[in-house]
């Protein structure tokens, strides 16, 4: 069940309604697990087993850890640890693994083939399972107390806004959301909606629109050009923006109706001026975790430079396999730690830190970043190979890029340039709020593809 | 937890209603969602002339359908509702059955109500929601055999397969199993039907942008302006269609239909639904089962369709439905197993004319009706 097709209307507006009335009492949390996994069950009723699985082994642990010295916790934790590992490896990495076993085997001369897993992964196994790291971690250190209540930590694994493409909420901030009654305000209906409304509009009207060019670039990089596979480059680079934020969007939206605070997840991260301004600005909840439960746990940047680097490169490296069991990711995640290493030293320099516009600075993160996505989005190493190749060799024949596209993508990038300038007030004046909102609502309706296209973020 | 402050950046985009002006946009929102229609048929010249049938690029243009409904009750004395028999599917415009009926009645009192493909399971949909203009009239509801000649023209086969129309189709209830669509589409298709805007806008997509939406348009005529599109000129009729005829009266190959049992047959379930909408709006329904080729049925064929034909003339009567069932053509005025040529329809509108029930209910009051 995604957000923007139509079966979720009807979904949440149960949901919605028996969550009012429930709210006060001690069924509300009961009845957002309900929902939760029949959200999750929509896909396919299998998933929950896992998702079952893994919400009461963590439980158990938890409740075991707390109980133990601390020597015997660190062994909990580990199990906790490794138990979500193994099915992130199990599920997500196993035909990833065999086939580059196989791959070795025969390069070693060896005729034995490891059969290929063929089982499904199931949607967002990424995610709560990294919640769940990052909460059993932060019980482990002490930061959060651990949740007695079952009902409660099963909603904290599974809360369907955030369930099926983050952000991968910490224990901190939500846990405590599900001990008391939530405080529903109009101003909490309004907001959530503002939320709602502008993700729907990102993914439906923008991401959607350019996928349908990125599709039949990428599709068949082989048949276009020069021109049309550099923007077919920086359409995905918009597309994933507008997907994946307006997935968050949408997703805190609706939590904010149900009267819930969840985290920002995006900052504009197209204006960054340095690599490790993008990390801020884009997934946040993903570059903190890792920031959180690897950099930092390897050394972070205590232990001298080489050391800082060697970290950052891991962290990057690991970042890019969570996204796909794929070279592809782990290159896109190589090129990310490059940079950031790049970027690090060139902020060491005066001039550069201090005379260089901001503009040189952004633009030569979007290109960097752009080029990076090309790893990200194609089918293969070879794939990525041809479409790296083809841009510096192919001719610019025209690459009929639709002129509405470019348009669209303008309209964005100076939307935010206002937004991150003096100009900003304008934007918040009651006029334009209202106009944008119809504006946006008369597009979704008229011109919005019916596509409904899932969420890139979804296969993670 | 203590509540996140407002001073907490809400989002990286400034978009941020209060409820207030939410509501402004409800009702803006509103406002143009219903003014829109009917602004657009001031903006749209829609025209239709003597012998206008639905063009048939926009055979699923039902919010055209419904306009020209609300068009022809004014216009016409007779709305002659069915498929691509009643809309002509081998013929050109003026050699269709509402043709030869006005040509036989001396002024234009026929109105070509057909749609191409569209089956009786179909045609409930058509007229449940887009044919609410249809009362208080004469209805000529036309039933052509050939959606019952097999399962799977019967919408019955457990295999999944593309049939025409499925937006008119039932979503949920009956479930057609042979009917494949992802719940989400099954939503959107029953909400869009309730909603006279969306379905306007359908209307525009498939009219002004090769019904396609506008992203996908765009992706196809990158450099065009998507304003230039919507000229507000609707496509005139084709003059004729360029299929041609697969039947040949020399042929002495004889087909053995699977008929389906009409007790248990989902199209003719539908087809009575059809009726039962159309009475309950006070119309003056007359059904006719449009003439099948009976030249090209095998004799074991042919008999089972003689006893269709006595069940539905029981059924019709026992309801108090006037109707006709004519006999077959000649062989040589069919273009295929249901639809006639041109002569076919003129002979078949003489018939209607000669039959007395047809008179006294369709043509004689037509006067007095109007």
């Amino acid at each position: 069940m995604l957000f923007h097709t139509w079966i979720f209307l009807p979904f949440f507006l149960v949901t919605y309604a028996v969550y009012l009335i429930l709210n006060r009492t001690k069924l509300r949390n009961v009845w957002i697990l309900i929902v939760s996994y029949a959200f999750y069950g929509w896909w396919n009723p299998l998933y929950l087993i896992l998702m079952a699985y893994s919400t009461v082994v963590d439980y158990i642990v938890l409740a075991l850890m707390e109980k133990s010295n601390s020597r015997s916790r660190k062994k909990w934790a580990a199990v906790s640890i490794l138990n979500n590992l193994f099915l992130l490896g199990f599920f997500k990495y196993g035909a990833f693994l065999t086939e580059n076993v196989n791959l070795l085997l025969t390069r070693l001369g060896s005729s034995y083939v490891i059969e290929a897993p063929s089982w499904l992964l199931p949607v967002a196994l990424s995610f709560y399972v990294f919640k769940s790291v990052g909460y059993v971690v932060d019980c482990y250190r002490g930061d959060v107390p651990r949740e007695t209540n079952f009902i409660r930590h099963a909603v904290f694994v599974s809360f369907f806004p955030i369930l099926i493409a983050g952000p991968i909420e910490r224990a901190a901030n939500l846990l405590p959301q599900f001990r008391k009654p939530t405080r529903i305000t109009t101003g909490d209906i309004a907001d959530g909606l503002s939320l709602f409304i502008v993700g729907l509009f990102k993914k439906v009207a923008l991401a959607d629109c350019m996928a349908l060019y990125v599709d039949k670039v990428y599709d068949a990089p082989g048949q276009w050009q020069s021109a049309a596979l550099v923007l077919a480059t920086l359409a995905f680079t918009w597309q994933i923006y507008f997907d994946f934020s307006g997935y968050t969007d949408m997703a805190r939206g609706i939590g904010r109706m149900m009267g819930f605070q969840i985290m920002r997840n995006f900052n504009h991260p197209y204006l960054a001026t340095g690599l490790g301004d993008f990390w801020r600005r884009w997934h946040i909840s993903l570059s903190t975790w890792f920031r959180d439960y690897v950099y930092i746990p390897l050394g972070g940047n205590r232990k001298g430079k080489f050391n800082t680097y060697r970290n950052l490169f891991l962290a990057m490296v690991i970042s890019g396999l969570w996204h796909g069991a794929a070279w592809t990711f782990i290159i896109w995640g190589a090129l990310h730690a490059a940079g950031l290493m790049l970027t690090r030293q060139l902020e060491r320099n005066a001039f550069y830190r201090d005379s260089l516009p901001k503009v040189i600075k952004q633009a030569w993160v979007f290109v960097f970043v752009s080029f990076a996505w090309i790893f990200f989005r194609a089918d293969s190493w070879s794939t990525a190979c041809l479409i790296v190749s083809k841009i510096f060799t192919a001719g610019w024949s025209d690459p009929r890029f639709p002129m509405l596209f470019a348009i669209l993508i303008c309209a964005v990038w100076s939307y935010q340039a206002v937004c991150e300038s003096r100009l900003k007030y304008i934007l918040k004046t009651t006029g334009v709020q209202i106009g944008m909102a119809v504006l946006m609502i008369i597009y979704l309706a008229l011109f919005a593809p019916a596509t409904g296209q899932p969420f890139i973020y979804n296969q993670f | 937890m203590a509540r996140q402050d407002d001073t907490m950046s809400f989002a990286s985009h400034q978009m941020r209603l209060s409820a207030r002006h939410w509501l402004v946009v409800a009702v803006i929102i509103a406002l143009l969602f219903a003014l829109i229609g009917p602004l657009w048929q001031r903006i749209e010249r829609f025209e239709p002339g003597a012998d206008y049938r639905i063009p048939y690029e926009l055979s699923s243009d039902y919010w055209l359908y419904d306009r020209y409904c609300r068009r022809a009750v004014d216009t016409y004395k007779v709305l002659i509702v069915g498929d691509s028999v009643v809309w002509g599917h081998y013929v050109p415009p003026d050699k269709t059955l509402s043709h030869c009926l006005n040509e036989i009645a001396g002024k234009q009192q026929f109105a070509n109500m057909g749609i191409d493909g569209v089956h009786p399971v179909a045609l409930a949909g058509l007229v449940k929601y887009y044919g609410k203009a249809l009362s208080d009239t004469k209805i000529v509801l036309c039933f052509n055999p050939l959606w019952i000649t097999s399962k799977k023209h019967d919408l019955r086969s457990d295999k999944e397969f593309s049939f025409n129309h499925p937006r008119l189709a039932p979503q949920f209830v009956p479930k057609i199993a042979c009917y494949s669509n992802p719940t989400p589409n099954r939503i959107g298709i029953v909400i869009e039907r309730n909603t006279d805007f969306l379905s306007w806008v359908s209307h525009v997509q498939i009219t002004y942008f090769d019904n396609m939406d506008l992203s996908s348009w765009t992706v196809e005529h990158p450099r065009r302006n998507p304003l230039t599109a919507v000229t507000g000129q609707l496509p005139a009729p084709a003059a004729s269609n360029d299929q041609r005829p697969t039947w040949n009266p020399d042929s002495t190959a004889r087909q053995d239909f699977a008929w389906v049992d009409l007790e248990t047959s989902l199209q003719w379930e539908f087809f009575k639904r059809s009726i039962s909408t159309l009475a309950k709006r006070r119309n003056n329904v007359f059904v006719l089962i449009t003439p099948f080729n009976e030249h090209m049925m095998s004799r074991r064929s042919l008999a089972a369709y003689n006893r269709i034909k006595n069940q539905m003339a029981d059924w019709l009567q026992e309801e108090q439905i006037e109707f006709l069932i004519p006999p077959a053509l000649p062989s040589e005025h069919y273009a295929d197993a249901s639809h006639p040529l041109a002569s076919g329809y003129a002979l078949l509108a003489q018939q209607l004319c000669r039959h007395e029930r047809f008179r006294s209910t369709i043509l004689d009051s037509t006067g007095e009706s109007k």
